[in-house]
């Protein structure tokens, strides 16, 4: 039977606007009370991450490299989830970096695996993009060439 | 012997994995989509949350399966639940040569009666069997266990294949038999009704609870 590789399933799948306010008003209650715990911020910072909007991506990974800093039991999540959120942004070097330091701890990790492919595709699709736009200006150029070489000999 | 009136598309079934971490529910996916196992010193614990696909036949219809395999890491737990959402099928996992995997249960449970709803079939996996000699769970007290919890009941192991496909298919065939699962077309559609009302209220005090309980535990 046909299966497909393993999925970053945490790249595509966004919380719901409630999911993610629970996990908000816990981080800012403890915020304002002076003590975040670890799995407050943690939580928070991961609901950020698999948002859409960039402005949470951002903040969320700026969460997890204060964690990532803080609290080495927490490390292999940390950095799974910040090549995941530099993935989700477009910074695929960066992603690429996190990852990498995630699979020279745990080479035989899936999930590093598949984030990995992501990532190359990313990257890949990113490149054919940039042939795109050189190529489409290169077609622009010339029909703009030619229309003025066209003009240019019919006077 | 499909009708000719059924569309040729897939029918889509989520199927979730759950239970205490190192119980051996990444390697029962593994062994399910890629016929493959892992020594224990080469695998590592789901961070968060994984996810495969995997397309099958049943009952003569055409199944796509998407099968999330959870982090059973306490750490994960207020996180993980998000997934619940919309699953048709849930696979709790234990080791039956680790009592503690079988006594959590309860939990895991309680779990799923606050984020899905009780049609959702359920189906208890005990895994490694390999491990005759050291087991902790008798079948029959894990049988009886199923029963009551009106789920259906398997053992298994990853590592030698014995009742894998079995739990999965099970599974499955049964989801099959109850339309409002997965035919949309079918009146009250069973799949996330109730986790999506429960999600705003119910969970969030279940959230907010595990979050200070498992947040003191590790902020020492």
């Amino acid at each position: 039977m046909a299966s497909d590789l393993p999925y970053a399933a945490d790249a595509e799948v966004s919380l719901s606007y409630d999911e993610l306010q629970v996990l908000r008003i816990q981080y800012q209650k403890e915020l304002a009370q002076g003590y975040v715990t670890v799995q407050s911020k943690f939580n928070y910072a991961w609901g950020l991450v698999k948002a859409p909007i960039r402005e949470h991506q951002v903040e969320g990974v700026r969460l997890l490299q204060e964690l990532y800093r803080a609290e080495p039991t927490r490390r292999r999540e940390c950095l799974y989830y910040l090549a995941l959120g530099h993935f989700k942004m477009g910074n695929f070097e960066e992603a690429k970096r996190f990852n990498a330091l995630l699979m020279e701890k745990e080479p035989t990790n899936m999930q590093a695996h598949s984030l990995a492919q992501l990532i190359d595709k990313g990257v890949a699709r990113e490149g054919y993009i940039g042939m795109a736009l050189v190529g489409g200006a290169a077609a622009i150029g010339t029909l703009l060439v030619a229309s003025l070489i066209r003009r240019a000999t019919r006077k | 012997m499909a009708p000719a009136a059924k569309p040729a598309a897939p029918i889509n079934c989520k199927l979730l994995l759950i239970g205490n971490s190192s119980v051996g529910k990444s390697s029962l996916l593994l062994r399910f989509s890629d016929e493959q196992w892992l020594p224990e010193d080469e695998s590592s614990a789901t961070i968060g949350v994984d996810f495969r696909v995997h397309k099958m036949d049943v009952k003569g219809k055409k199944v796509k399966l998407s099968i999330w395999d959870t982090a059973g890491q306490e750490r994960f737990r207020t996180i993980t639940s998000s997934y619940y959402r919309g699953a048709q099928g849930i696979i709790l996992v234990y080791d039956v040569s680790n009592r503690e995997s079988f006594d959590a249960l309860p939990r895991w449970y309680s779990e799923l009666e606050t984020y899905v709803s009780d049609k959702v079939v359920k189906i208890l996996v005990g895994n490694k069997v390999d491990k005759e000699f050291s087991r902790q769970v008798p079948t029959a007290e894990a049988e009886a266990f199923a029963t009551r919890m009106n789920s259906l009941f398997v053992e298994a192991s990853a590592k030698t294949a014995v009742g894998v496909k079995e739990a999965f298919t099970d599974v499955v065939e049964r989801i099959m038999d109850i339309p409002e699962l997965w035919d949309s077309a079918a009146p009250g559609v069973g799949a996330g009704t109730k986790s999506t009302t429960t999600m705003p209220g119910g969970g969030n005090v279940n959230l907010a609870e595990e979050d200070e309980q498992s947040g003191g535990g590790c902020s020492c």
